[in-house]
């Protein structure tokens, strides 16, 4: 009797069923995920010593928002339109493109939004600089978000598009095509100290195999760990190759979800190869590339081992990432609140992105 | 009492020899992974301590010692987040530079009435040794070494600038003027490069010039907690070095395996290096298939007007919560320091000077290497400035630095951006 009612499912009501389903995982999200989380913004309203607090838990010191002060704020900060020229441009043609694109109907609403408030952000933020006898509290942050920016700027559409090439080139059922989907896809397996253990020797002047070809034609070889010019294209060529794997696959998935009977009523009108692809597989793939993007900016804003590993974000800082600076204030430095106040920070700005996959995403739907 | 239980705990282990205890030890140095127990021929800094450690683990009774896998970049970072979680090391290697930063929150044991006891003879350490170890009237540690900046120097290239006195030793510059005059004689005679270092990554930059600033009498520093970076002293240190990299006499990119092995193939005449590679470049030195084969070791010579270079020492410390909840590790940790206390002379050969009077004063070690060649270096040795956040200190310089000479920043602008920023971290 009692199984019956079991099998027929009437022992628990659905959302009892759901409760006791999810209790597990729940209870795990708020162990790991929910609890740190808060702790890292109670953490940053504290004068905290990592160190220090360890030995005696009574050393901490509630201080409101000063580390967020410290961290984003100086003395005399003015704001002006013209502080950052270039990047104040680029913002306000951004608003241009969001408003013009919306009327013309090239873009949805939430897109256009989302360009015309990334826009905004560009005008705004660089707007602000130290007046007469001002400087900023800390004078390496937000130097560090602007390489942090920049190395998503880079690598996102670089392994965004050599992706989406690989994948065009490698979908199909050859053996050759295979055997090299494998190996494109054999990178993303290492870890970071393994990739960048090799790009160090690829990368190195003097027994680097670039460097050797370089040299074999003549050239002189670029030292491109310690080049400020060169040091940030070397932690994004690496992350490209590291991190092309799982786009690649992504973009197979979708590559082998568009029917094939597009491709040969195409053929009929003579779209084949490129045009193909231009036409056919790239709109069609529209959902996957924005997936991707917005997945590869979320992951690319945690960058840490490779500006760590290959450059100590050097020279001069042109390659410090925001979680080695992160990393660097609370261990090196021991000042575990102003950290958990960057790491708020960059949980905004990633938040911000994972709304936009949000919103682009269900518009779509 | 607490010496009572922790002498009647050794008295047992001695006795006993039996419940195996287990003593975790965390180091940098680099992994040696065949160093095997014999102390008396390894080579070169990983390989020498991984053999005395191993050593220890097999002659001690009673004792395993298990090296923990840490890496030299981040080693303090490891140790202060171990620190943090509880659960540090029993026995963990340190600059004394450290000292304030570990003995001033007390993470570190007071270890001075129990190093009697575990067979350290504390009278036989050299007094600058002691003092390495010593913070505010305690002993915090036992000291390894003392390390500092050396000219490691191919008299090859030195011979065929003419840079050799009738005695076989180089001729190195009293001067910065002399300096540009040596590296012009050795670029004219041999098309090479006059000095290499690792300018671009490790802070052997940084060094350099802090043993610059400290040979005119300043420091970046004063007691009190003032920068004095963006000063005439550092410009004076500072242009020493830049002016050798505006005449091609050096390469500011080379980073610390570049330079070394810069120095190795026979492509620099100097190489500005540490203590801790003169046994690893002697056996390089008798291989035929290296370039470098008439090497000398040399004193940082004096620019300015007082000698002095960029030294440190490596200590042994044991955390505090080891001595005051588990006697029975802390008496087996000493007894591991005791042991490699013992072993002083087999450290110093990696080109190390000794802390002990007895092993200083001995013809083992007047015997190693190239010692007798820089015995200098012990008198005119500096130790970096006390503070707490030194490690963040270094990095500021380090990153000025490198602005000026990797990305053409000015001078004046980087000692007053480094000025603020350093009374920034001393202002806390």
């Amino acid at each position: 009797m009692l199984r019956d009612k079991w099998r027929k499912g009437q022992g628990l009501s659905q959302p009892q069923a759901a409760a006791v389903l999810l209790f597990p995982f729940l209870a795990v999200y708020a162990a790991f995920l929910i609890y740190p989380f808060f702790m890292g913004v109670w953490i940053s309203l504290h004068d905290w010593n990592l160190l220090a607090v360890a030995f005696n838990p009574g050393a901490k010191e509630f201080i409101g928002t000063e580390n967020y002060v410290r961290t984003l704020w100086g003395r005399n900060i003015e704001w002006g339109l013209f502080a950052s020229p270039v990047m104040q441009t680029v913002g306000v043609l951004g608003i241009g493109l969001a408003f013009l694109g919306y009327r013309q109907g090239r873009l949805t609403r939430a897109t256009a939004l989302a360009i015309g408030i990334a826009g905004a952000l560009f005008v705004l933020l660089p707007g602000f600089y130290p007046g007469e006898d001002g400087r900023w509290y800390d004078r390496r942050f937000w130097p560090t978000v602007g390489n942090t920016i920049l190395f998503v700027g880079l690598a996102v559409p670089g392994v965004t598009i050599t992706a989406l090439i690989l994948a065009a080139a490698l979908d199909g059922e050859t053996r050759a095509k295979a055997i090299l989907r494998t190996i494109f896809f054999l990178s993303q397996v290492l870890s970071v100290t393994v990739v960048t253990l090799i790009w160090q020797i690829m990368f190195s002047p003097r027994q680097g195999l670039i460097a050797n070809v370089t040299e074999a034609l003549g050239g002189s070889p670029i030292v491109w760990l310690t080049d400020q010019q060169f040091a940030m294209a070397a932690i994004v060529i690496t992350t490209v190759w590291w991190s092309l794997g799982i786009a690649m696959i992504l973009f197979l998935a979708g590559i082998q979800d568009i029917s094939k009977d597009i491709y040969e009523a195409a053929a009929i009108d003579d779209a084949r190869g490129i045009k193909a692809f231009w036409y056919i597989t790239l709109p069609n793939l529209k959902r996957t590339i924005t997936l991707v993007v917005v997945l590869q900016i979320i992951l690319h804003f945690q960058v840490f081992g490779q500006s760590h590993l290959m450059t100590q974000g050097g020279p001069n800082d042109s390659t410090q990432v925001l979680v080695r600076y992160i990393y660097q204030t609370a261990f090196r430095d021991s000042e575990l609140g102003k950290a958990s106040a960057m790491a708020v920070f960059l949980f905004v700005i990633m938040g911000a992105f994972s709304l936009v996959q949000f919103v682009v995403g269900r518009e779509e739907d | 009492m607490k010496h009572l239980l922790i002498g009647t705990a050794l008295g047992a282990m001695a006795v006993t020899g039996v419940s195996a205890q287990e003593v975790s030890l965390g180091r940098f140095f680099g992994a040696c992974e065949d160093a095997g127990t014999d102390t008396t021929t390894s080579t070169g800094e990983a390989c020498i301590i991984q053999s005395i450690i191993n050593a220890a683990d097999a002659e001690l009774d009673g004792i395993t010692v298990n090296t923990l896998p840490t890496d030299w970049g981040n080693y303090y970072d490891q140790i202060i987040a171990a620190y943090a979680g509880g659960e540090p090391p029993d026995i963990h290697v340190m600059h004394r530079h450290r000292v304030p930063q570990f003995a001033g929150l007390g993470a570190l044991a007071e270890l001075s009435g129990d190093l009697e006891a575990a067979g350290i003879d504390v009278s036989d350490w050299a007094p600058a040794a002691l003092d390495a170890v010593s913070y505010n009237g305690g002993i915090y540690g036992v000291p390894m070494d003392f390390h500092a900046n050396l000219w490691h120097v191919n008299m090859e290239i030195m011979a065929e600038a003419g840079l050799v006195n009738d005695d076989g030793t180089p001729i190195l510059p009293s001067s910065p003027a002399e300096l540009m005059e040596h590296a012009a004689m050795v670029e004219a005679a041999t098309g090479h490069d006059y000095l290499a270092a690792d300018f671009a990554q490790f802070p052997i930059g940084v060094r350099l010039v802090l043993s610059l600033m400290w040979q005119q009498g300043e420091n970046i520093f004063t007691d009190d907690g003032t920068a004095t970076i963006d000063t005439q002293a550092a410009r004076n240190a500072v242009t020493t070095i830049t002016q050798l990299f505006d005449a091609g006499h050096a390469n500011p990119q080379l980073n610390y395996a570049d330079s070394q092995q810069a120095f190795l193939n026979g492509e620099a005449a100097i190489l500005v290096n540490g203590t801790w590679v003169v046994d690893f470049y002697n056996a390089e030195a008798a291989n035929p298939d290296v370039a470098l084969s008439d090497y000398y070791v040399a004193d940082f010579p004096t620019l300015f007007a007082e000698g002095a270079t960029w030294a440190d020492s490596h200590m042994w410390a044991i955390p505090a919560s080891v001595q005051r909840d588990d006697p029975e590790t802390y008496a087996a940790a000493l007894q591991v320091l005791a042991f490699i206390n013992e072993h002083n002379i087999d450290w110093a050969r990696t080109g190390h000077m000794a802390v002990r009077n007895s092993v200083l004063a001995s013809e083992d070690y007047a015997g190693l290497p190239h010692r007798d060649e820089y015995t200098g270096t012990a008198d005119i040795a500096r130790d970096t400035p006390a503070a707490e956040n030194y490690g963040a200190i270094q990095d500021v310089l380090n990153r000025e630095l490198q602005a000026i000479w990797l990305t053409g920043k000015s001078i004046d602008d980087a000692l007053s951006d480094a000025e603020l920023e350093v009374q920034d971290l001393l202002d806390g």
